[in-house]
């Protein structure tokens, strides 16, 4: 099981989902993904989009306006 | 919820000292609202009002995380369509209102004209298709739409900095030719306003019902797979 971290900071709607989802691409199932954000519209976005692609995700919030999404790949 | 994620988010949480409460700092800015709210009334009573509604869709805004360009974004992206959903509600909310509105105040059917100028009926053409083209591309490259950016300034996302400058500049460009638009195309374009050719109720009651059928398509889309699948 590998993990990946992919810095979106500073980025606006929608690179973090576009990042994310060519990161996502290139996993195996099982990996883990942290991508970090400083955008409070991707907790929103990049979340319900993995969720509809049936992976399994969360976040924290880790400093005032910065997040961390926990994306586990698992097809 | 996976164990991976779940041990990972404990990690992590761990790491970072408990953020400090934003409490006192709301309770400051609520004050300073009302403080500023009580000196506009006593220039007028138009001012007061703006402001608490510029407060309110300004809260909306943030809490709900509403955003035009994502609402239009989204659909072709991602394939989620619940701000088109929302921005359709939001359309059919406001078409009943306005209409309730100014038929109230005009009296009767026979002001159509008057209710024509307050709601701001302007003429349709190419350079509607224009406009929408430039604002389109303008808005996905700055993250935002003008209450989008707006709001995102406000809490405190430095981008959003650059795009008001620019946001500004296009303004100025944009009243600078504005002429030359309305010499060559808006001038000679129509304006287009239904209830002169039907009845306003009948005008409301089709809208509404053409708003209905889109709200249904945007849901049916939502529900089939995105472009973006994996």
């Amino acid at each position: 099981m590998a993990e990946f971290r992919l810095d979106c900071l500073y980025e606006a709607c929608p690179i973090p989902l576009l990042k994310a989802h060519k990161k996502l691409q290139q996993m195996k199932i099982g990996d883990l993904l942290i991508l970090e954000t400083d955008h409070n519209c991707s907790i929103v976005n990049v979340v319900d989009w993995v969720k509809k692609q049936g992976h399994h995700v969360d976040y924290i919030e880790i400093t005032e306006g910065q997040w961390e999404i926990f994306i586990e790949k698992q097809k | 919820m996976s164990k991976a994620i779940e041990e990972l988010k404990l990690k992590r949480q761990g790491q970072f000292k408990k953020r400090s409460s934003q409490v006192p700092c709301g309770m400051i800015c609520i004050v300073l609202a009302v403080a500023i709210y009580a000196l506009s009334l006593q220039i007028s009573t138009n001012h007061s009002t703006f402001w608490i509604i510029g407060i309110l869709i300004g809260v909306t805004l943030q809490r709900s995380k509403f955003c035009f360009s994502a609402s239009f974004r989204d659909p072709v992206l991602v394939g989620s369509t619940s701000l088109l959903k929302a921005i359709i509600l939001a359309l059919i909310i406001s078409t009943i209102g306005f209409v309730a509105i100014e038929y109230s105040n005009s009296g009767g059917s026979e002001s159509l004209d008057w209710i024509k100028t307050m709601g701001q009926v302007h003429p349709v053409g190419i350079h509607t298709a224009i406009g929408a083209i430039l604002f389109g591309a303008g808005m996905v490259i700055a993250g935002g739409c003008a209450s989008g950016f707006l709001m995102r300034m406000g809490e405190g996302f430095l981008l959003q900095i650059v795009v008001f400058f620019a946001f500004m500049m296009g303004a100025v460009i944009g009243t600078w030719h504005f002429e030359f638009w309305d010499k060559v195309l808006i001038s000679n374009s129509p304006t287009i306003f239904i209830p002169d050719y039907v009845a306003l109720p009948f005008a409301t009651i089709g809208q509404v019902i053409i708003l209905l059928f889109l709200y249904f398509l945007a849901d049916w889309y939502d529900k089939k797979n995105s472009i973006m699948s994996m």
